[in-house]
């Protein structure tokens, strides 16, 4: 499992592009990039963007409340800039998440997705702990959150390209997947530092780590928040 | 109390992972659930998973068999009052479906439904037909075939939470080494069994376990395929490692065969395979009087209503040994209940009090996922 440095931290992030890649050479992803995706496909994919990413201020407000000193700046500022109040920022990313829906014709269903955001939030409290303590649900929780980061940085604008050109969303509604594109390669590269703080600080071996990592992310976590209901529809193989 | 409609749903739910083993691999739960209603408006649900390589029904047979043979037997009927399990159960009527061992998917989807209903009519939980025995239940880990790495990773995260009961899928060409490795990350304390589906011919079932008796496995589930008793028997004294049944008892039939052939030390008692709660508690206690362990066994993909009704069976049992299933969101993209039904650290889960079967499905939920829907009434 290791990496040839050994360093837990280029593991975590040869796991993170290996999940890229899974998702970027899927079936689901490469269809939306090629335009061969049906439209109501097309319109899921946003809503599930949306609803994947809707309450991630409220995540970010978690972690920055379980962040160890090397990292509560970073994850401050995370949340400050989802928040759309640091100095860098015009508006939060839950509006511009508004402004995908509504570019697409979606904000109808704007309080459904706020309601299943809600829900997937409110599971994350109510559910049955899996896990020993709150230190590994912090890791858990922040390990998909940089894994997001990670990929958004490196696929978020080619997203944005699909959806302009096959879905005709105009710029002002894919501002989302644009800001993501230049601002979280920065972003992911401080979140797997944080990811390693975050071990370190609450001294986690790395065996452990790397275990709850994959756990976070499972078979593909991008293609199980952003495809979510794909295979329902047809696509995979079952015998 | 009548039955005046019914809805069958044909479930898709997809994984959030693919599911294999020697016999299948899943990427999504084709459960069917059945709501009836009765003429005061109580609904109640039940589920059965269709599996052609264990009843020999498929999500077609099934979904055909409820809407022409079962529900015409209990539509504008007076149901039981919900006093007594075995009236309940009753009142559901026995039926063949050719081609298959017993139509017991289907069974125990209406028969979970019906009881669930009678329940909630009553405003009573299900423990008032079953008296719990314990407040909560520990659940198993079961590591998916694949390769060998994958094992071990899956092995480690269910260490990771806590679960000290392990079932490993065998049935391929690596299997010690795979073990082996399993073993290996999971440690010393924990309990590992083997589940084979029944792909091992007996040679080859007598060889992997000499090669593995060291490991300290607690039980190989279905190392043969169903076929006669007295083979299944003959390799149980020929290895050590203690022999579980799943596919070889669907039937009460199956387990006063394989207890009278000395054939098992554990049962796996599954309620979907084993056709409702009635009759798995009737394999189940038929095993225990012989002395063997008993496992609760579920059904991959299964949704939270065949989870309560196990976790219910589970918890009503004198002892039993391990205990399957809850996995909930854990492998489902969406469950149908309201409450999750998902185990926590170390597999455990409390018992569900609320009326019926103790959850709340979610209507629209079972719309939204089914790939088909039928509409049956008591004219029908």
């Amino acid at each position: 499992m290791k990496t040839a440095d050994g360093t837990l931290r280029s593991t975590i992030e040869q796991l993170f592009a290996r999940q890229v890649e899974s998702l970027t050479g899927s079936a689901e992803f490469q269809a939306l990039e090629n335009g061969s995706t049906a439209p109501d496909q097309y319109d899921a994919f946003i809503e599930n963007v949306t609803r994947a990413h809707l309450r991630s201020p409220q995540l970010l407000a978690f972690l920055f409340a379980l962040a160890p000193p090397a990292a509560a700046a970073d994850l401050q500022h995370n949340l400050l800039e989802e928040l759309g109040r640091d100095e860098e920022s015009e508006r939060p990313h839950p509006d511009l998440l508004r402004e995908l829906l509504k570019g697409a014709g979606l904000g109808c269903r704007l309080a459904t997705l706020e309601a299943q955001a809600d829900e997937d939030l409110r599971r994350i409290v109510v559910d049955p702990l899996l896990y020993r303590s709150l230190r590994e649900v912090g890791l858990v929780a922040l390990a998909e959150i940089v894994a997001f980061e990670y990929m958004l940085s490196r696929v978020s604008g080619r997203i944005a390209r699909a959806l302009g050109t096959h879905r005709g969303l105009p710029p002002a509604a894919l501002e989302w997947f644009t800001h993501h594109s230049e601002v979280d390669i920065r972003h992911a590269q401080q979140g797997l530092a944080d990811l390693e703080a975050y071990v370190r600080y609450y001294e986690f071996g790395d065996d452990e780590a790397l275990t709850l990592v994959e756990m976070a992310l499972r078979e593909n976590v991008f293609t199980r928040r952003y495809f979510r209901d794909f295979v329902a529809a047809g696509a995979g193989s079952s015998r | 109390m009548k039955l005046v409609a019914a809805t069958v749903y044909a479930l898709r739910i997809p994984f959030v992972e693919s599911f294999s083993h020697s016999a299948t691999e899943r990427r999504w739960s084709d459960s069917v659930v059945v709501q009836v209603r009765d003429d005061a408006g109580t609904v109640g649900y039940g589920e059965g998973a269709p599996r052609p390589y264990v009843t020999g029904e498929t999500v077609e047979t099934m979904f055909e068999h409820i809407a022409s043979e079962l529900w015409p037997r209990v539509a504008g009927r007076p149901v039981p009052s919900a006093d007594d399990l075995d009236s309940l159960a009753a009142f559901v009527p026995e039926t063949g479906l050719a081609g298959a061992i017993a139509p017991h998917a289907s069974r125990a989807a209406l028969e979970l439904a019906v009881l669930d209903c009678a329940l909630r009519r009553a405003g009573c939980p299900l423990a008032k037909l079953m008296p719990l025995r314990r407040s909560s239940v520990f659940y198993s880990g079961v590591i998916t075939a694949g390769p060998v790495a994958r094992a071990v990773q899956h092995a480690r995260q269910m260490r990771a939470i806590g679960l000290s009961d392990i079932k490993l899928k065998v049935g391929f060409d690596d299997d010690v080494a795979r073990v082996t490795a399993v073993r290996e990350a999971l440690g010393p304390d924990a309990s590992l069994r083997l589940d084979a589906n029944g792909a091992w011919s007996f040679d080859r079932a007598v060889e992997v376990l000499h090669g593995l008796t060291h490991l300290g496995i607690a039980a190989v589930e279905q190392p043969l395929p169903r076929g006669p008793v007295e083979e299944l028997a003959r390799l149980r004294r020929s290895t050590p490692v203690p022999i579980m049944v799943d596919e070889s008892l669907v039937t009460e039939g199956d387990a006063r065969v394989l207890i009278a052939a000395e054939a098992a030390d554990f049962f796996n008692v599954r309620i979907s395979k084993c056709g409702g709660l009635s009759r798995s508690l009737a394999v189940a206690s038929a095993g225990l009087s012989a002395g063997l362990g008993v496992q609760i066994g579920s059904q991959v993909g299964e949704t939270a209503i065949l989870s309560a009704a196990g976790r219910h069976l589970a918890a009503t049992l004198p002892a039993v040994a391990f205990v399957e299933g809850s996995f909930g969101t854990l492998l489902l993209a969406e469950d149908v209940s309201v409450e999750s039904v998902r185990f926590g650290h170390r597999g455990e889960a409390p018992i569900l009090t609320g009326s019926g079967l103790g959850i709340h499905v979610v209507e629209e939920r079972l719309r939204r996922r089914a790939v088909a829907v039928r509409e049956l009434t008591a004219e029908e």
